[in-house]
Formats: C-alpha cells, structure tokens, sequence
C-alpha cells in the first residue's frame, strides 16, 4: 500500500496545551468548546468567543483545526449547537468531530466537514459506508485490534468508499492516552453513583478507585490481584507505531483534553519524533526505549497497546492516580518580561527552588518550556535558592506574562 | 427563607435539576444551560429567594447537579 502522509493529531484542552502541541510538532489539534464536549468537566473550558483566537493561532502555524461536538444531545442543546456550527463554519474550523445524528444532519446541511466521532464506536466497513456520505473521516473504535483495522482500510480502498467531500474515507485510530473501562465512553458508573453522566463529558473516574468483592451472602471476600479490577491502563503504542503506519492509517490521535501542557508537549514531540524516525528508517528499540522512558515521565498510569495487537481482556493499573516518573510542584507565577535583554520575572509563591533545579513554566501564550536552572538571580542579586515573596529572574526566549506558570520538576 | 445559588457559567446542562423541579428550573433554548427562574444575577452567579425556612428540603436538588453548582443556604 503507498504510504500517505499521517497526520499527527493533538488535544488542546486550553490555551497552554494549543501551543505546546504547536511547539512539539502536531499536525492538527482538538478541542471542545461550551458544554457539548466530553470534557464539560474541565475546569477552564473554552467558550465560542475563544474559537477565532484558537483559529488565528493555528492558521499562523499551518494547523489544522477540528472541534468535538461529541455529547449526547438533548432538545434544548439544539439551539446552542446551532450557534455553535455557525461560528465554526464563519472561523472556518476545519472539521467537526460528532456522534449524534443532529450534529451529522446539520454539518451536512451546513457544508461543515466532519469526522465521526469514536463515540460512535464504528467497527465495521458497512458502518464507514453508512457514515460516508455525511463525513470525511471515521475516528474507529478503540476496541479493534490492528488487523481489524487494517481490513477496513483495505475495505475502503477495494470499495472506493468516498467520503461527503468525494475524497477516499479516512481513517483516524487513538495511539496514546487513558482508556476506558467500557466501550470507549458508553458507562452509566458515574451517572449512578454522583448523576454525573460520562455521555454528558462529565464523567467523574469512578473506575478509577480500587474496589473489593465480598459476596454479601457469606460476606466472604472474592480474591482479585489486583484492587483496580476496572481502571485500565493507558494506551501507549509507540513501540508498535511502525505496523501501525503500514496498515495504512490517516490520523494518529493522542488523548488529553484534561491534561496539562507538559503532558501534550512530551506525548507530541515522542510521536512526532517517532514518526520521523520511521519516515527516516531510524526507528530501533532503543530509540523506542528512549521515548518510552519520556512518555513514562508525564501522566501516566502504566502502559499497555490497548487492543490492537489482540489481547482480550484489558490490563489493570496498579496505581492510585499517575505513574509518572517526573512530578511538577507549583512554585509561582510570571510578572514581567525585559524584552530588551530577553529576561523574565517570577514571583515564588510556595517552595523552594534551588539552583541546579528542573524547572517549567506553562503559559498561554507559547505552551511549555523546561529546563535546568544553571544560575539564579533572586531579587536582582545572584543567590543558591529562592522561597517564598522573592522575586527571581531568569534569561527566556519567551515573553513571560502574569498567566505564566513556573513550577519545578523533581523525580518520583 | 433560603436562598437557592446557581453558578451558572460552569453548568453543563444534563437538565437534572429541571427534571427534579420543573416550577423552579427552566433549559434554556438559547445557549442548554438550566436557567433558575425569577433569579437576580450577580457576577453570573443566580440568586432565587425561596420562601421555605429549611434548607434540607433541598438535599436532593444539591445532590443532583453533577458539577456541584448548586447552593441551597
């Protein structure tokens, strides 16, 4: 099969995430925004108003741009969807990725391309046939195994089946990220315990805890190895990207819509890195060590491939919360930037920092940036270590700002 | 006499707390957010004073709102 060009496709759960996704090499972003996404949950969301800055910010960096409108869709969310599409076919948002059919009837009636969101849980070449005349790409179940997925690729091809656009379907697959204890999303666990419904993105992780089985007849308790029997651990496929690329898939999504910065920017650049490599014919296991180590430092909660290489049943995490190798400790935030001298000022708010420090600062403005602290300036004199109301100063390319976030990177 | 607080900015519009009072809640068509009728707004935040002298009548309705945005002082 001829090799296409795979697009590299990042979340941006905020303004931080958008540019470190951009600085680490992604293709193309995701994003939600209002309620209608299922990530309605996160604390910062974006709203409509924000959707021509995401824009402007990506056309700068040649990005493309698509929006989840991937909830279930209640009668009064109509209005608020049509508003919605308005705005993304007026900011020219590349694609919609959805599951209910209002929003596939509407981008149809609108001229607004589409993707098919993997809530649909598409699993089958009928099913892309189904979708193809309302969209351009089907995001597939994250429950195939490769070969599944490669039978349906060749499918599309031997068929012709063409997407709304007249284009050959595309197909997009999850390389990375959380998954889900049921079928990619389709879980009443939350809406029973706190009424918080997960088809509704406000899904409060109750897979996560760890659990005990006691048969309440005898109250004798069943032996499980492991007490997280439903909180499954994340995908990573970097070591099985290059079988990935031959099967022939058009997009590579990395989940992450509620992680932070540092997580898209390290996830992206791994990926982006990877694909290169096998683009170059310099992918090796040690190389993929190398990325394995770095993904293994950011948020993670253990890693297996999913399904894709077959595997009937998931594995368990064995952790509360993350494994992650690196932790970051809040430390304060930006106040000015020296542009003449390209220094920026940070105001420690709690902790201490040393020199000899990792440290990173977030920002809205240009995504993530990490590094050791060689020297330290606290209060306009050099000194060994910072605390508490002291002011420090550090050389930075970036023009710090007040929404900088400086925080320091210490080992697990 | 209660008072009844919506933050309404984070509500992510389920319509549960409309399914459990219909009288007080109403979805709003122009952006699904629920809407507390006869509210006064202050920095977005909804404010309904209810002539009812416990609060506790009202555990339900606080507990039924998923992203815990409703008040009942």
């Amino acid at each position: 099969m001829a090799k296409r060009k795979i697009e590299l496709l990042a979340p941006a759960g905020s303004f931080d995430s958008l540019h470190a996704a951009i600085q680490a090499g992604a293709d193309a972003v995701y994003f939600g925004i209002e309620q209608l996404n299922m990530r309605a949950r996160s604390a910062d969301p974006f709203v409509i108003e924000d959707l021509s800055k995401i824009k402007s910010i990506c056309m700068t960096h040649g990005i493309r741009t698509y929006i989840t409108l991937n909830t279930v869709m209640y009668e009064h969310d109509m209005q608020l969807l049509k508003s919605v599409l308005s705005e993304v076919k007026a900011q020219g948002i590349d694609a919609v990725i959805g599951a209910d059919f209002a929003v596939l009837e509407l981008c149809k009636q609108m001229g607004i391309p589409l993707h098919i969101s993997t809530q649909a849980n598409v699993s089958n070449i009928e099913s892309v046939r189904f979708f193809s005349p309302y969209a351009d790409l089907i995001v597939l179940a994250r429950e195939l195994t490769l070969k599944q997925t490669h039978d349906i690729i060749r499918e599309i091809e031997r068929k012709d089946i063409r997407g709304v656009s007249g284009e050959r379907m595309k197909i997009e697959i999850f390389v990375h990220g959380a998954l889900c204890m049921a079928v990619s999303g389709k879980c009443y666990l939350s809406l029973h315990s706190q009424n918080a419904s997960a088809n509704r993105g406000a899904c409060i992780q109750n897979c996560r805890h760890p659990y005990r089985v006691i048969d309440t007849e005898t109250g004798e308790e069943l032996l499980v190895d492991n007490e997280y029997i439903m909180s499954p651990k994340d995908l990573c496929t970097i070591h099985i990207l290059d079988q990935i690329v031959d099967i022939g898939v058009d997009v590579l999504k990395i989940e992450g819509r509620s992680k932070g910065p540092d997580y898209v920017h390290t996830v992206t650049s791994c990926y982006r890195e990877a694909l290169q490599a096998i683009e170059d014919g310099t992918y090796t296991e040690e190389r993929v060590k190398e990325w394995v180590k770095r993904l293994e430092s950011v948020y993670n909660r253990e890693f297996w491939e999913g399904y894709y290489l077959g595997r009937k049943l998931g594995e368990w995490t064995s952790n509360p919360g993350s494994a992650a190798t690196q932790r970051k400790v809040y430390l304060g935030k930006g106040v000015r930037y020296y542009s003449k001298i390209e220094v920026g000022e940070f105001l420690i708010e709690t902790g201490t920092l040393k020199s000899g420090d990792m440290i990173m600062i977030t920002s809205p403005n240009f995504g993530m940036h990490s590094e050791k602290l060689t020297t330290l300036v606290v209060n306009g004199e050099p000194d060994t270590s910072a605390s508490r109301g002291d002011r420090i100063t550090l050389p930075i390319k970036y023009k710090i700002s007040g929404k900088d976030k400086l925080y320091k990177l210490l080992q697990s | 006499m209660c008072k009844i607080i919506h933050y309404r900015n984070k509500c992510i519009g389920c319509g549960a707390c409309h399914d459990l009072h219909p009288d007080l809640w109403r979805m709003s068509k122009k952006d699904g957010k629920a809407t507390l009728v006869r509210a006064i707004e202050k920095k977005q935040t909804y404010i309904l004073d209810y002539p009812m002298a416990e609060a506790d009548v009202f555990k339900e309705l606080v507990a039924c709102c998923p992203v815990r945005i409703i008040k009942v002082i």
